[in-house]
């Protein structure tokens, strides 16, 4: 799980707001690894728990994502009935088809 | 450093001091000898009073055949007590022996002194200046005056005297335009003290500035020597070298202080910057010492030995990330079944930490549990994931598990959302198909599902965790490539494969702990 060490800490930005169909999107921008990860956990833990029907990923930014990254997100899917994929990258749909997460972390189905 | 700066203040002070008392004294100096020069000019202008009065009673004289009675009404008004004049008198030339005839006021020390009388009458005779006697007399010193037209017909000449002030000694008058000035007047061309007419100053001979004017007077002239009383230009400028001397001092202690402060300021800045180097090498030191036990912990959570198997080759290595202190995820076991069968496992727990690690020694002892029941690998993976449930944790862990079969050349393999792993068969090498079920931790009942391969003679198999081939700002198929291309090219022993993957394969900066696992059948 990749580490930058103490001193370097991965650029991502997280940004929440809510579709017009009321659906509430975290959108996830840069590098999401181990270093940062946690305040990922920080912005989405609330958001879940105020809205366990369905959440979306928007990733269409993120450039990449460790294990670290993908554990945030499965772990709202556990808690979440339905979370889905926005836009995933190539390196990070990768990700989650060889960690074997394609079902428990879906790609929305394009609108 | 304090002392330089005041050594500097002051050597500039003294620059602007001395330049300020130069232009001072020079300006001084010019003022004193326009003051000289206006003195002189007022001396000048009494020429003509003297003269004038002195002309017209000589031709009152000539007039009326020297009548005293005429010449003392004339007279009046100039000599006697309070008058210019303390004496005026009527005197015949060409007489043998020369004496007043007429005398207004007192009587004029001339008359007592027929030798000077001679002289100064003789010499009156060709002259057309007012005449001026030498001083007269010793007990009560006097200047006399006299005046006659020249002429044939003229026989009277008018002599007026004046006693020389006590001790020559006159101060001039305080709203006087010169009270700013002491003066010695000189009777002829001379400053010697034997001439001296009149002065306002106490000490000889004048020391200090002062300046000397010679003025025409009659027949001789007037040395003139000024000496100011005080600055003419103003006691501010007098000042201002000392102004300048005393401010120039008090910023030069300032600049010496502030100096000295600043010193001080970068001393304590050099000290907590020693201070600032110190904690951050006793940190670095720390840090050290704690990744240090980081890695003892996580090599004593790997196994100490790997099983030696006949017909088998086993070589692994764990290589944790270049930076943090944190214990890695990752780990491996290969163990014995029974003689003939090995069962391959090496996994990643998401996250860091001693929590990661226990989950891992967790997941490892498990592991180790279900082999000895001889489970397959599908098995064990559904097994380990009724241990971990990431409703209760904030991480799951990708497993790889394969059942190794050394005589009959089979491969069984389930993964739990682990990369599959290489298998080298030959010259082509290649990775393997599995299904990509759900890491342990993710579903709390998943179905995991085996897939069995039959490999051929002397096939190697590579299995590693996502450390080998992840990079940043590549798709991880891109260090897969690399890692497929690093195995096809050579062969190499065992050991030195696995070192080589590590060492080529592998981002430089092991950004992430690697571990990797290869098996190779020796038939």
């Amino acid at each position: 799980m990749a580490d930058l060490g103490e001193d370097q800490v991965a650029e991502i930005v997280v940004d929440t707001g809510v579709d017009p169909a009321g659906v509430p999107i975290v959108s996830v921008s840069g590098e999401l690894d181990s270093s940062n990860a946690a305040s990922l956990e920080a912005t989405v833990a609330p958001l879940a728990a105020e809205h366990p029907e369905r959440l979306i990923f928007d990733l269409s930014a993120l450039r990449f994502m460790d294990s670290a990254g993908i554990a945030v997100l499965v772990g709202v899917a556990a808690k979440v009935d339905s979370v889905k994929l926005r836009e995933p990258s190539e390196a990070v749909r990768r990700v989650i088809q060889l960690t074997g997460l394609s079902g428990v972390l879906p790609v929305e189905s394009s609108s | 450093m304090a002392g330089v700066a005041f050594l500097l203040g002051l050597a500039v002070t003294a620059a602007f001091a001395l330049t300020s008392f130069v232009l001072y004294d020079h300006n001084e100096k010019h003022l004193l000898r326009l003051r000289a020069r206006q003195v002189g000019s007022v001396l000048t202008a009494t020429v003509p009073s003297i003269q004038s009065t002195l002309a017209s009673a000589a031709e009152l004289a000539d007039a009326t055949g020297g009548n005293a009675q005429k010449f003392r009404v004339f007279m009046a008004p100039y000599a006697g007590r309070g008058h210019q004049f303390a004496s005026a008198s009527l005197w015949p030339l060409h007489a043998a022996k020369p004496a007043p005839t007429v005398v207004v006021g007192t009587r004029p020390v001339l008359a007592s002194l027929p030798k000077q009388a001679h002289s100064l009458f003789t010499r009156a005779e060709h002259s057309r200046l007012l005449n001026i006697t030498g001083i007269l007399g010793s007990a009560h010193p006097s200047l006399g005056f006299e005046f006659s037209t020249p002429g044939v017909k003229h026989r009277f000449a008018v002599y007026v005297e004046n006693p020389l002030p006590k001790n020559r000694r006159s101060a001039l008058a305080g709203n006087s335009a010169f009270s700013d000035l002491n003066y010695a007047l000189y009777l002829g061309r001379s400053h010697s003290p034997k001439n001296l007419l009149v002065t306002s100053l106490h000490r000889f001979p004048i020391k200090g500035r002062h300046a000397s004017n010679v003025v025409p007077f009659g027949d001789s002239a007037f040395t003139l020597v000024v000496t100011p009383n005080g600055p003419l230009g103003g006691t501010f400028f007098a000042s201002l070298p000392w102004i300048v001397v005393i401010v120039g001092v008090l910023l030069s202690l300032a600049a010496a202080a502030m100096t000295d402060r600043l010193a001080r300021r970068r001393q304590y800045a050099e000290q907590l910057t020693g201070v600032l180097d110190r904690v951050a090498a006793e940190n670095h030191q720390l840090y050290t010492e704690q990744r240090g036990i980081a890695q003892t912990l996580q090599h004593a959570l790997l196994p100490d030995a790997l099983p030696d198997v006949g017909g088998l080759q086993v070589s692994a290595q764990y290589v944790p990330a270049a930076s943090g202190v944190d214990v890695g995820g990752d780990w491996y076991d290969v163990v014995a079944v029974d003689d003939r069968r090995v069962l391959l496992v090496i996994g990643d727990v998401s996250g860091h930490g001693l929590q990661a690690a226990t989950t891992m020694a967790l997941l490892r002892h498990a592991t180790l549990a279900y082999a000895a029941e001889q489970c397959h690998p599908a098995t064990v993976l559904t097994k380990l994931s009724h241990f971990v449930n990431s409703s209760e944790h904030e991480y799951f862990a990708t497993v790889l598990c394969a059942l190794i079969d050394v005589d009959s050349h089979r491969l069984t393999i389930a993964s739990a959302g682990h990369m599959a792993p290489l298998l080298i068969e030959g010259d082509d090498n290649r990775y393997l198909r599995l299904d990509a079920n759900v890491p342990i931790g993710v579903e709390r009942k998943s179905d995991y599902r085996e897939t069995a391969f039959s490999v051929g003679p002397h096939s190697t198999l590579v299995a590693f965790t996502d450390g080998l081939v992840e990079r940043r700002g590549e798709i991880l198929d891109t260090g897969l490539a690399r890692l497929r291309e690093a195995t096809g090219t050579r062969r190499l022993p065992l050991d030195e494969m696995v070192a080589m993957l590590i060492r080529e394969v592998a981002s430089e900066g092991h950004e992430d702990d690697t571990a990797i696992v290869v098996v190779q059948w020796q038939t």
